[in-house]
């Protein structure tokens, strides 16, 4: 018997000067680690904003958990954030932030308010070590005292300290080298493990994101192209979905020799 | 069809070019009245930190009080050296400190304090928002469940309507006494004779009138300098792009708004 989706997009319409979404309709599965690919430009990223309403669609609706984004109650947008983890491109630190107040943000407010000054600590000194970094050496450091993928860790530290049960990554290995990229993915596939959550990937690098993923999409020209596994992705006679592993493959190939 | 063409007449272009900006003058008028029904929101709700307004006081005000002050003494100089030139053996002399005064406290202090506070404060407030919305810090806060506009936005235009008022209170001060002093150095007017002139045609509605301006623009300033930041698209380019125009739109709102005062508050 199937499970009831955790998000469900339902006919969700984005245009900006162009169209970008036309009429997506997709469900996700608790325990997922689903994977959304597409060109740049294809709507990954404002689908996944969809989410948790950070873009509002022209039409359509998201739901989380039963919950509507944007035809519930407000209080149910507030709910739906607690429950949803949202790891940004370029992790959008708050740059007047050190790591410690940074990764605090990440408790939801009401929850923050009722805790002890020891308890906070101790989660987000937890939240940092999952995440492989030393609490001791980065807690009292800015964004701007970091590295690319120090940041990148301390998104995802703010990201989870919460106790989500769902993880938006949104291009979490763009900008970063081979060895952080790898690096990072081990995260995804390890923390949606131990936290046992539902995570909603979108991504460029198709490779790692079929390793990683259970389940993935391809977004072109506003729909959805493939739905399917990453077994089928890869045996997919479309010629678009062939055109894009291809060349994606190719351009892999070359960030590779270009870095040895 | 006869006399139809493919490219549009130059009257149909005109009429689309009215229309996009009055489509344009719509959609910035609709965002800053959301905006500020956000920000009172946040104020009543009790969602504003004190020491968030606190710290946009010390940055809007003791800050900038520094370039406040020099400019209130250059406009005080100016004021008097260029009455003195155009007064002196036509009129008692004793009427420059009522020229100096009135100027400095109708218009000089409110204007070129505001227009000082839209380069330094307004520029600021947009480029630093700017950056947060193109780096996505704005969709972070929501993210996380937290309220942009009651942590960045309400405590900035409640420091501006406190702050901007004093530092026209200070101008005010500073530039009739540097007009004063300039008085005595260039045509030998006495401090008493300066400030005999000066309370001659003096009325308390005359501050009232430059504290209600200072008012206004200490909220103009901030909302405007928001709003053009938190609509910010394009990375570093679009950062520049707007803060550009955020304060070409405050200056303009500035000057406009002065333009408007004195047939509603004054005889």
């Amino acid at each position: 018997m199937q499970t009831r989706p955790v998000i469900r997009y339902r006919a969700v319409h984005k245009a900006f000067d162009l169209p970008v979404l036309e009429g997506i309709d997709l469900d996700i599965f608790p325990g997922e680690m689903f994977g959304l690919f597409g060109a740049s430009g294809a709507g990954k990223s404002v689908l996944l904003k969809t989410t948790i309403g950070l873009i509002v669609p022209d039409r359509g609706d998201v739901e989380v958990d039963g919950r509507s984004v944007f035809f519930g109650d407000r209080r149910d947008v507030r709910k739906i954030r607690d429950k949803v983890g949202y790891v940004f491109q370029h992790a959008a630190l708050f740059d007047s932030l050190n790591v410690f107040e940074n990764v605090e943000t990440g408790l939801p407010l009401r929850r923050l308010r009722a805790m002890d000054g020891r308890r906070v600590a101790r989660l987000v000194w937890e939240a940092l070590e999952r995440v492989l970094l030393d609490p001791r050496e980065v807690m009292t450091k800015l964004p701007a005292e970091l590295s690319g993928g120090m940041k990148k860790r301390v998104g995802i530290a703010r990201a989870i300290v919460g106790g989500p049960d769902i993880l938006l990554w949104d291009e979490p290995t763009t900008g970063l080298d081979p060895v952080n990229t790898a690096g990072v993915q081990r995260q995804i596939r390890r923390l949606s493990r131990e936290l046992d959550v539902t995570s909603v990937i979108v991504t460029h690098d198709i490779e790692g994101g079929l390793e990683m993923c259970n389940r993935v999409a391809m977004l072109e020209g506003g729909r959805l192209r493939f739905l399917g596994s990453p077994t089928a992705f890869r045996a997919s006679g479309d010629p678009i979905v062939r055109a894009f592993v291809d060349r994606t493959a190719a351009e892999a190939a070359v960030d590779l020799v270009a870095t040895t | 069809m006869p006399g139809s063409s493919e490219t549009p007449s130059r009257a149909e272009r005109w009429l689309a070019g009215v229309a996009r900006a009055g489509r344009t003058v719509l959609q910035h008028s609709g965002e800053i009245a959301i905006l500020l029904r956000d920000i009172v929101a946040a104020l009543v709700g009790l969602r504003v930190s004190l020491r968030s307004i606190l710290r946009q006081m010390y940055v809007m005000g003791v800050q900038s009080l520094p370039i406040v002050i020099l400019t209130a003494v250059l406009a005080g100089i100016v004021t008097s050296q260029q009455g003195g030139y155009q007064f002196t053996g036509a009129i008692p002399l004793y009427v420059l400190g009522s020229i100096v005064a009135e100027s400095v406290v109708l218009e000089m202090g409110p204007v070129l304090t505001a227009i000082v506070l839209v380069g330094r404060v307004g520029a600021r407030i947009t480029a630093e928002l700017g950056t947060m919305k193109v780096s996505e810090q704005i969709d972070a806060f929501y993210s996380v469940g937290r309220d942009p506009v009651s942590i960045l936005a309400a405590p900035r235009v409640v420091a501006g309507i406190i702050v901007v008022p004093i530092l026209v209170a200070v101008a005010n001060l500073v530039g009739i006494l540097a007009g004063m002093v300039s008085a005595q150095l260039t045509v030998g007017l006495g401090p008493n004779s300066f400030l005999y002139g000066a309370r001659l045609y003096w009325q308390s509605w005359d501050l009232f009138y430059s504290l209600t301006k200072a008012l206004v623009f200490g909220f103009t300033i901030p909302v405007v300098a928001i709003h053009m930041g938190l609509r910010t698209e394009g990375g570093a380019e679009g950062v520049g792009k707007t803060t550009t125009q955020a304060v070409m739109f405050m200056t303009l709102a500035v000057l406009i708004m002065d333009a408007l005062f004195p047939p509603l508050l004054l005889d």
